[in-house]
């Protein structure tokens, strides 16, 4: 388990780096974030044969051993990939997908107890905040997206002015599309791990089976995608805009199950 | 003081008639004095455009301004009034002010919202003002009717929406890209209206122009023109990646710009958008060139129909600028009444304060008869009694200034209290 552990911190440094390269902080983290991943995946490779040894047969018996060797497997391949082709930009997508695996997968044994229920209650604060502001950014970023389809379809048209008011030009609200998504995608990304980590502690082994978290994950990984998309794809303009209308569209899908699921 | 406003404009008399009765710059000051030396006339305004000749003119009531200027315009420019007939238009009063108001506002132009007749009247005014004709009502009527034009401008639209084919392109560019600082702009082909919108658009803030055409010493020529690159016209296609916005007005007698090549172009942009403008007859970009995603074509009729539908929206703003124009109209009369009836008030308090100081002091007369409290009492209740009376009828003299009907109350009160 501790090499799982080990692992993970080391593709912390590749979700890093796809943070960077989306927040235009520097540009040259991404080798020393590969040579990271390529260790994490060593790590990740020692820790799943100790896992096999101790079981005496092929680990992949629970959730979370299958989700560690998933990410094992998207190790591997990206590493063979970028070896055979040089996709330097597949990492925004990839670090932060295998990083949250390892992490949920490094999180299948029960810390210790919280050392008082102040700290429990912070934690989860953060929590909540961080994924609400991650929330208040996609809503924002779906808004922009209503607006840039409204004013994208009047340019085509060429029949300008059905709007009474004026409407933004594209260029802004293709950039501020961008950098609601960068923010909210690092809300996010945040507020998982450290949800995560709090519904380790909190339920023990058995928090990845509840479907709130489940659902959350879901929304990550939209929010991953759209990103992904958007910054190495070059998805930009209405696909985009629709891409992230749906993406608040799940957001919304996840919050209401989480209400219900509360409520029951 | 009464108003007079007479005039020509281009809608009233064709340009053979404007040009005669036009006034350069530095005849101006001449004619100013000319004017001047006629018959009561106090002060002028001449605004001379290539759309209007009209000279306002503010006079004495006794005065006849209107003969004035007509001797005036047979003297100077040998036109007698008579023959320009309905041509020459003559405003008085309220009606007056209201073109005035309106001309400043352009809701006369021949341009409806174009902002250069602002300008020309405000160096019109400038050279009244240095001529020393320009001091009193008129005065106050021209500043009154430069912010009401300014009124006009930031409270309806009238001014923000580009009616030339070229001024809707950069217009339309912005809506893409929002500012078009480091936006690069192809030219393929030449034309005026090329550019203009080249012209435009650089001056918007566009970094970099390239040229190209069949015939590279034309390119060369606009080049220069632009201090842009030259692309040879044959791999112009493969330069596109690299520019935001292309103009085409090539005689090409075919498309020269296909979608399938679009396509490539903006995938190798990384979808970021590109305005297409052509301006060619025949066309020089293939239409299905829209329907690509980020790719924003648009040739001369949408730039004309955005161009109509611009104009209609200024006339719409038009008339919301009336109702301003109309509203300020009203405000300025039932100021100038108040102005007018401020003589009438001094007047009659300096009548009152008269008879109050003279009754007193004939009581007073008598030496040593009142102590200074006594005298001091007396002064206070003749003065609070003046004033008591006062009260009524010149806040009523106030009210009924700013009303129409208000001449016939204050010509009333004169006589009441004999002030003539």
């Amino acid at each position: 388990m501790i090499w799982l552990r080990v692992a993970a911190a080391l593709y912390s440094l590749g979700l890093l780096d796809a943070l960077f390269l989306l927040t235009r902080q520097r540009d040259s983290f991404f080798r020393p974030a590969l040579a990271a991943f390529g260790l994490g995946g060593l790590f990740h490779l020692v820790s799943i044969v100790e896992q096999g040894l101790m079981q005496h047969q092929f680990p992949v018996n629970d959730i979370f051993q299958t989700l560690s060797f998933c990410g094992f497997l998207i190790t591997v391949s990206f590493l063979f990939v970028y070896w055979r082709y040089r996709t330097e930009s597949l990492g925004v997508f990839i670090f932060p997908l295998v990083f949250i695996l390892a992490l949920v997968a490094g999180l299948s044994k029960s810390f210790p107890a919280w050392s008082s229920p102040e700290a429990r209650g912070l934690w989860l604060k953060v929590h909540i905040v961080l994924i609400l502001a991650g929330y208040a950014a996609l809503l924002f970023t779906a808004v922009a997206a209503v607006v840039y389809l409204f004013q994208e379809n009047e340019l085509k048209r060429k029949k300008p002015r059905r709007f009474p008011f004026h409407l933004p030009p594209l260029g802004t609200l293709d950039d501020l599309i961008s950098s609601s998504l960068r923010v909210g995608f690092i809300c996010v990304t945040a507020g998982i791990i450290v949800g995560s980590i709090w519904a380790c502690v909190d339920y023990g082994t058995r928090w990845i089976a509840d479907p709130r978290i489940g659902i959350s994950f879901v929304t990550w990984g939209i929010y991953l995608a759209l990103v992904f998309f958007r910054s190495s794809a070059g998805w930009r303009g209405r696909k985009a805009a629709i891409l992230a209308i749906a993406a608040l569209f799940c957001s919304v899908a996840t919050w209401v199950a989480h209400v219900g699921i509360l409520v029951q | 003081m009464k108003l007079l406003l007479t005039g020509v404009n281009h809608k009233t008399a064709p340009v053979e008639v404007r040009e005669r009765l036009a006034f350069s710059d530095t005849a101006i000051p001449t004619a100013l004095d000319a004017l001047k030396n006629g018959n009561g006339i106090a002060e002028v305004l001449i605004l001379s455009t290539c759309n209007r000749v009209e000279i306002t003119v503010a006079a004495q009531d006794d005065a006849d301004p209107q003969a004035a200027i007509d001797s005036f315009l047979v003297e100077a420019r040998r036109i007698s009034s008579h023959s320009l007939g309905p041509q020459l238009y003559r405003f008085e009063g309220r009606e007056a002010i209201q073109h005035l108001f309106r001309v400043a506002a352009s809701l006369d132009a021949m341009v409806v919202g174009e902002p250069q007749i602002l300008g020309q009247m405000k160096s019109a005014y400038a050279l009244s003002k240095s001529a020393g004709v320009m001091n009193g009502l008129l005065e106050s009527v021209m500043s009154r009717a430069f912010s009401v034009a300014k009124r006009v401008r930031s409270e309806t639209g009238i001014g923000q929406m580009a009616v030339s084919v070229s001024y809707a392109a950069v217009e339309l560019a912005r809506k893409i890209f929002g500012t078009l600082t480091n936006r690069t702009v192809m030219l393929v082909g030449s034309g005026k209206m090329s550019e203009l919108a080249a012209r435009h658009l650089r001056r918007s803030g566009a970094s970099h122009i390239f040229v190209t055409n069949r015939t590279h010493s034309r390119a060369e020529e606009m080049a220069r023109l632009f201090d842009g690159t030259v692309v040879d016209y044959l791999r112009f296609t493969s330069m596109l990646p690299e520019v935001d916005i292309v103009i085409t007005s090539s005689g090409a007698p075919h498309y020269i710009l296909t979608k399938e090549e679009m396509q490539r172009a903006i995938g190798v942009r990384k979808n970021k958008p590109m305005f297409l403008i052509d301006i060619a007859v025949p066309r020089n970009i293939e239409p299905a060139v829209n329907k690509v995603d980020n790719v924003f074509l648009y040739d001369i009729d949408d730039l004309q129909g955005v161009v109509n539908s611009n104009l209609a929206e200024r006339q719409k703003e038009a008339q919301r600028a009336e109702g301003i124009v109309a509203e300020e109209v009203d405000r300025m009369l039932a100021r100038l009444k108040v102005q007018e009836v401020a003589p009438t008030i001094v007047t009659l308090q300096e009548h009152w304060e008269q008879i109050r100081a003279m009754e007193t002091a004939k009581f007073l007369r008598k030496p040593g008869a009142f102590t200074g409290e006594q005298l001091e009492a007396v002064d206070a209740l003749t003065r609070s009694i003046v004033n008591k009376l006062a009260h009524a009828p010149i806040s009523e003299l106030r009210r009924q200034a700013a009303h129409p009907e208000g001449a016939h109350v204050i010509d009333a009160l004169r006589k009441l209290f004999r002030l003539e």
